[in-house]
């Protein structure tokens, strides 16, 4: 059996030769691959940044216009990251790091007051209703816990992902969402989180009380958020970590373009994140639930993985980052496959953007999660179709540069079957 | 050079053997697993029609559907894909606890839609299928009903919601899956462009299964050492969680060699062999030994072996096939 399996890889070896002659090389594929990556990120670090001034008034001068400029400054950050979504599953590097600044659903009771609706402790989580805002000390898995100053290391530390509960939320963009509209109460009717601006106030004005410490969290967050981009933003640039692990194997590479793209969009959007809301008729499987915000969300996702495809990013100020792309690289393979995954592309891109105007125009996206909203589920399905439509076409792009078999590498059984049973 | 006559070789068996893989799959596995399911759908239906409280007959026609459910839930595609169906059916992990909410509220408001069976695939998942069926023949929480009860309704339109998916399930694997996996790669068949497209998607199911086994029916309640997870067994209230392991590993077992002889894929025989073996040694069939140490052990050394089994099975049935696994629906967080 060993004997055979390698005399497979060495098919793979062979069969791959011919590309060489291609016109487009991998190469240049993955620079475009990974400059776009530098500027979504590099778009997500100054949009973060912007977010961290708002903040940093909302908690010196609090008034309700300051509050709205801090919420306005996250909707904007949201649009680049959004985008940078289709790096993850395909880089290690990302996928590791990327559950500290966008980690759903989230427990939010672990952070802040909730309302009584959202229920206590459950068999899954202990922590689901620690609040650590209007608690200085708390026991954590039997640890007693100073909490008296909010740091981002406390969150970063000890309460992300508390007793190693997915759902113990405590750091990144949901955490700082919630802090800035709070729950979203009106159910499967219209409307967002309504925190009110007093839950930062001074003195006798603060609300629902703690609201020095609320502050003190809120610019933790927004602080940690702004380091963690800064890191990642690092790794793309030139010499940066994921930059040259990308460009180490460029099989490898292409393989983890294309399985960011497939990943995000079968498994992750549309099935965790938009088939299952349908399936649950529940408002809190919004993946932007207390803003509202989850249409541009999945929006911004979809645009994240054709711009990996078609090799071209418009940046937050205009700027175009593009180059030789994935696209081109297919083409040459098998211009059928390529045609067909850029029709399927823009058919999701169009099925997105038919929800985000309808969700603009008024009907929001947990309207549409309502129990027998034939409309509002035809909108998202028709968008989770497309993905999985889509996906196919990935799939199809993979088999058309003969990468198929690249996912063995590094498995024990092909490269060594004897260590199997050792 | 000297691998060109073995390269060549491999290629001709693949090019031989890939139809009669998927039709060995499709007609010794899946149609009579579709067919076992309905079946046992239908008689959970009838049984729940005659008796609604939780008897120990109604306890082993549900026993019997989610067995027969076994056979066949790692084929998450096609028309266990249709309208939710597979979360339809068995709504789990319930990772924030949907099902005791929701149930729970419509116990409470006496939510009409359990006379209205048309009606009744618009509630939310997290209410229907074996899962929901659990918890109000075994928990607590609803413990005690009465037979002229809501909750005996309830039950009694969960059933029946089951059966009808079970059915069509059934029906549309006949009519249509079935036919467009065997005729992969003719004219007019738009969902298999070609034969490797009806093994990948076949495999895919293999590979996922064994993944779900090893990360979810067993990580779940393994947790970390420190923190083993007990109440995040599957099925743990009817204490099947061992039972599902087994059955759904028979079922892949099944699937694996209809699309490849048990000679030629000695190591995934042998890895499946030794995961059955490890399973005997386990002594709680909702696996609440992962509590202590040595019991936990004993369900750690059976995921560890299905961890190698998908080594094996990707090295052997993949490297058969010159395929990698495609995209599943759990490649998600």
């Amino acid at each position: 059996m060993t004997r055979i399996l390698k005399a497979a890889l060495a098919t793979t070896a062979l069969v791959a030769a011919p590309s060489l002659a291609l016109a487009v090389e991998k190469a240049e594929v993955l620079d475009t691959y990974a400059d776009i990556a530098a500027a979504a990120y590099g778009d997500s670090l100054s949009t973060a940044k912007t977010l961290q001034a708002a903040v940093d008034e909302l908690i010196a001068n609090p008034s309700a216009e300051a509050l709205e400029a801090a919420k306005a400054a996250w909707l904007e950050a949201r649009v680049p990251y959004q985008q940078t979504e289709a790096y993850r599953f395909g880089n290690a590097i990302v996928d590791d790091w990327e559950g500290k600044v966008n980690a759903w659903p989230l427990d939010e009771g672990l952070i802040d007051y909730v309302d009584a609706s959202y229920g206590g402790a459950t068999d899954e989580n202990e922590y689901a209703v620690l609040n650590v805002i209007a608690n200085p000390t708390f026991t954590l898995s039997g640890e007693e816990v100073d909490a008296a100053a909010i740091t981002p290391e406390l969150l970063e530390s000890t309460l992300h992902e508390a007793d190693a509960v997915e759902a113990n939320v405590a750091t990144g963009y949901h955490a700082i969402e919630f802090l800035l509209w709070g729950q979203d109460l009106h159910g499967t009717e219209k409307g967002a989180g309504e925190r009110s601006w007093t839950d930062y106030a001074a003195g006798d004005d603060c609300t629902n009380g703690h609201c020095d410490r609320r502050g003190e969290y809120l610019k933790a967050a927004t602080d940690l958020l702004v380091s963690d981009l800064e890191w990642m933003a690092g790794q793309w640039a030139e010499g940066g970590e994921a930059r040259e692990t990308l460009m180490a194997d460029e099989d490898a590479g292409i393989v983890a373009m294309l399985t960011g793209m497939g990943s995000l969009s079968y498994g992750e959007q549309a099935g965790e994140r938009m088939k299952l809301g349908v399936l649950l008729n529940d408002p809190e499987e919004e993946h932007d639930c207390f803003s509202d915000n989850t249409h541009n969300s999945h929006y911004y996702d979809g645009l994240g993985i054709r711009n990996v495809y078609f090799g071209s990013y418009t940046g937050v100020d205009g700027t175009v980052t593009e180059g030789p792309s994935l696209s081109d690289l297919v083409a040459e393979a098998d211009a059928d496959v390529d045609a067909t995954l850029k029709a399927d592309i823009s058919d999701t891109m169009f099925k997105l953007a038919t929800l985000k105007s309808a969700a603009e125009a008024g009907f929001s996206y947990d309207m549409m999660l309502e129990r027998g909203n034939e409309k509002g589920e035809a909108l998202i399905m028709d968008a989770v179709d497309a993905l999985v439509t889509q996906t196919r076409g990935i799939e199809r792009a993979v088999t058309a540069l003969e990468l198929d078999q690249i996912g063995f590498e590094g498995s024990d059984s092909l490269d060594n079957p004897d260590a199997v049973f050792e | 050079m000297r691998f060109l006559p073995a390269a060549a070789l491999i290629l001709s068996l693949t090019a031989t053997t890939a139809t009669a893989d998927v039709a060995d799959a499709v007609e010794q596995e899946i149609l009579p697993g579709t067919a076992a399911f309905a079946g046992a759908a239908e008689a959970l239906q009838v049984q729940a029609g005659a008796t609604c409280t939780p008897t120990p007959e109604l306890e082993a026609a549900w026993n019997d559907a989610f067995d027969a459910w076994m056979g066949v839930s790692h084929l998450r595609f096609g028309p266990l894909e249709v309208d939710g169906r597979v979360n339809a059916i068995a709504f789990w992990p319930d990772k924030k606890g949907f099902t005791p909410r929701m149930l729970g509220q419509m116990v409470a408001d006496a939510d009409e839609i359990v006379d209205q069976p048309d009606e009744f695939h618009e509630l939310s998942v997290a209410a229907r299928g074996l899962f929901a069926l659990e918890y109000l023949l075994y928990d607590d929480q609803f413990a005690g009903y009465e037979a002229d009860s809501y909750t005996c309704r309830l039950v009694q339109a969960i059933s029946a919601d089951l059966a009808r998916m079970a059915e069509e399930i059934d029906q549309e694997w006949h009519d249509e899956a079935a036919p467009a996996l065997l005729s992969a790669g003719e004219a007019g068949n738009t969902t298999y462009l070609d034969r490797d497209e009806a093994v990948r998607v076949l495999y895919t199911s293999l590979l996922s299964g064994l993944e779900f086994t090893a990360d979810s029916r067993l990580g779940r309640p393994l947790g970390t050492f420190d923190r083993p997870r007990a109440s995040r067994a599957e099925a743990r209230r009817s204490g099947r969680s061992l039972r599902n392991v087994t059955l759904s590993l028979e079922a892949l077992q099944g699937l694996a060699r209809a699309l490849m002889a048990p000679e030629a894929m000695p190591q995934s025989e042998a890895a499946f062999a030794s995961v059955f073996e490890a399973i005997e040694a386990v002594e709680t069939p909702d696996l609440s030994q992962v509590d202590d140490i040595s019991g936990r052990l004993k369900v750690e050394i059976v995921q560890q072996r299905v961890q190698l089994l998908r080594r094996s099975v990707e090295g052997e049935v993949g490297g058969h096939f010159g395929l990698s696994a495609g995209f599943n629906s759990a490649d998600g967080d």
